[in-house]
């Protein structure tokens, strides 16, 4: 078996601390990310939330439930109707502001490759832009140094218009994944982006067939080990349903065995549809890395 | 001597088992057509692989399927170098009794004109080996809409007149698929088609199609020649 760079791409070289908001979250701490679609067609939900007091009660719930973060998306990611950015600015802007009035505290991540909707939703008060798009709008960073945004930097392997998108070949996936986030997230910080801010995201199933997927999931350490705070999304995904062969609304257990282990090799932010779920997971991992205390351990003590 | 027998295959990497793992019994119909089709190859005494891609290789040439999340299936001895088409035919081969003979590996880039390859074609059918052709191509990946790509309304129509011009051998119809359309319907195989076209021409070799179907949305079809 070939011998594997332990990192490819720069290294991070801030204090380790991410600062989103008003909130900081240390090396070694977990930050839960609840997904809210403002879309019609969301493969998971399917548009459960794409009204806007549905989406609120769900903002609300997330919140009481250990969200950390809350990702709102006006556009879904894969292949649906095209939505304008009129439509996606309708979608968010207003929807942004009235979390931001409802839950000061609660960082705002929203789901755009735009940087016309970046600029705006950060005006109303969104703290990250999640650009799951990995930079297909070369303006976007600068919407974000100049908001004062955090930005993820995500690995979708080069699909683009001119790029035949199926069968996706890798050399060694991790390599490519380390090598395409680690080059968006210096340009980021060469565009004026926050270095404590951002953050970079494999993006499990973009781009990826299953087997590559897994093999991320499998060697996420060495993305970690970039420095750079890693976001994983792997919240009842295709290579979780193919592993299992289960469908979408049935994929919650193998999601929690792919959040521990990325949690275990050093990921940071975990993107879940099922908060209390991964609230759980995370806490209990967080003990046994003992960066948290037992909530109280009288067991056979007394 | 001439072309003495042809071979269609198509190229997905889920034809390894190893790459479909779980869902390899999926495609057993389709990989048995496939090997028979390459086992009809072996009463020449040179095989020429055709595919998309670019390069020209002996029969020592590696390719893998690590790429794809299967290091452990390998074709040939060198580096892999092949690519995907090539390496899915190299595999092909080395389970017929073909693998034991000569091999060369020529690819063609998708958007080659259909007057160069059919010259391609005129071109290996003029050695003076007894050529078997093993030609690597998809139909389009926009056949439904749950296709790799989204549906395009001409994929069928298009993979329909190449599944009946392999079946009646029809090399006017194959020359004649558009460059363009094929690219937009990605459509990998219009280029090693044409070279086939190319290379049946001084022939009187008949077709067989085989196996016919887009089960995940891109067209595959197998075809043989004897």
């Amino acid at each position: 078996m070939a011998v594997r760079p332990r990192t490819v791409g720069r290294v991070n070289t801030g204090d380790g601390v991410l600062r989103l908001g008003s909130r900081s979250f240390g090396a070694g701490e977990f930050a839960l990310m609840a997904i809210i679609n403002r879309t019609p067609d969301s493969f998971f939900d399917r548009g459960a939330t794409y009204a806007t007091d549905a989406a609120l009660a769900a903002i609300d719930k997330a919140a009481a439930e250990g969200a950390d973060l809350v990702d709102i998306g006006g556009v879904k990611a894969g292949y649906g109707e095209p939505v304008s950015e009129a439509e996606e600015l309708r979608r968010t802007v207003d929807f942004v502001a009235a979390i931001r009035a409802r839950h000061p505290d609660l960082v705002i991540s929203v789901d755009t490759y735009r940087s016309g909707v970046a600029r705006q939703v950060a005006e109303a008060g969104a703290d990250l832009i999640n650009d799951t798009w990995a930079g297909a709008d070369p303006d976007l960073v600068n919407a974000a140094a100049e908001a004062g945004t955090g930005l993820v930097c995500s690995h979708v392997g080069g699909l683009s218009p001119r790029t035949d998108p199926h069968r996706m070949a890798y050399d060694d996936v991790v390599a490519d994944v380390i090598r395409t986030t680690t080059a968006l997230a210096d340009r980021a910080l060469a565009a004026g982006v926050r270095r404590d801010g951002i953050l970079i995201d494999p993006t499990h199933d973009f781009g990826k067939n299953t087997l590559q997927s897994l093999e991320l999931t499998r060697r996420l350490d060495e993305l970690a080990a970039t420095g750079w705070p890693v976001l994983v999304a792997v919240s009842n995904k295709d290579f979780i349903g193919e592993t299992l062969e289960l469908p979408p609304g049935q994929r919650g257990n193998g999601t929690l065995a792919a959040l521990t282990i990325s949690a275990w090799l050093g990921a940071r932010v975990f993107r879940v549809h099922d908060v209390p779920a991964a609230r759980q997971a995370l806490d209990f991992i967080a003990v046994l890395r003992g960066t948290a205390q037992p909530a109280g351990t009288r067991r056979s003590l007394v | 001597m001439p072309v003495v027998a042809a071979a269609v295959c198509p190229h997905p990497p889920l034809l390894v088992p190893e790459v479909a793992s779980g869902a390899a019994s999926e495609l057993d119909d389709l990989r048995a057509a496939c090997l028979a089709a390459a086992e009809s190859l072996a009463t020449a005494t040179h095989i020429v692989v055709i595919g998309a891609g670019s390069g020209t290789y002996d029969a020592a040439a590696g390719g893998s399927f690590g790429a794809y999340g299967a290091p452990s299936v390998r074709v040939g001895s060198g580096p892999p170098v092949l690519p995907l088409s090539l390496a899915i035919g190299g595999w092909l081969l080395e389970q017929t009794k073909a693998a034991r003979l000569p091999r060369t590996y020529r690819a063609v880039a998708t958007d080659t004109a259909p007057d160069v390859c059919v010259r391609l074609g005129q071109e290996i059918a003029g050695s003076n080996d007894r050529i078997g052709l093993l030609v690597m191509g998809d139909g389009s990946a926009r056949r439904s809409e749950h296709s790799p790509v989204h549906l395009h309304p001409r994929a069928e129509i298009f993979d329909t007149t190449v599944a009946n011009a392999l079946q009646h051998r029809d090399l006017d119809v194959l020359n004649a698929l558009d460059a363009d359309l094929a690219g937009e319907l990605q459509a990998a195989g219009r280029a090693p088609w044409q070279v086939l076209a190319g290379a049946l021409e001084g022939t009187s070799l008949s077709g067989d199609l085989t196996y016919e179907a887009a089960p995940y949305g891109v067209g595959y079809f197998v075809a043989s020649f004897t």
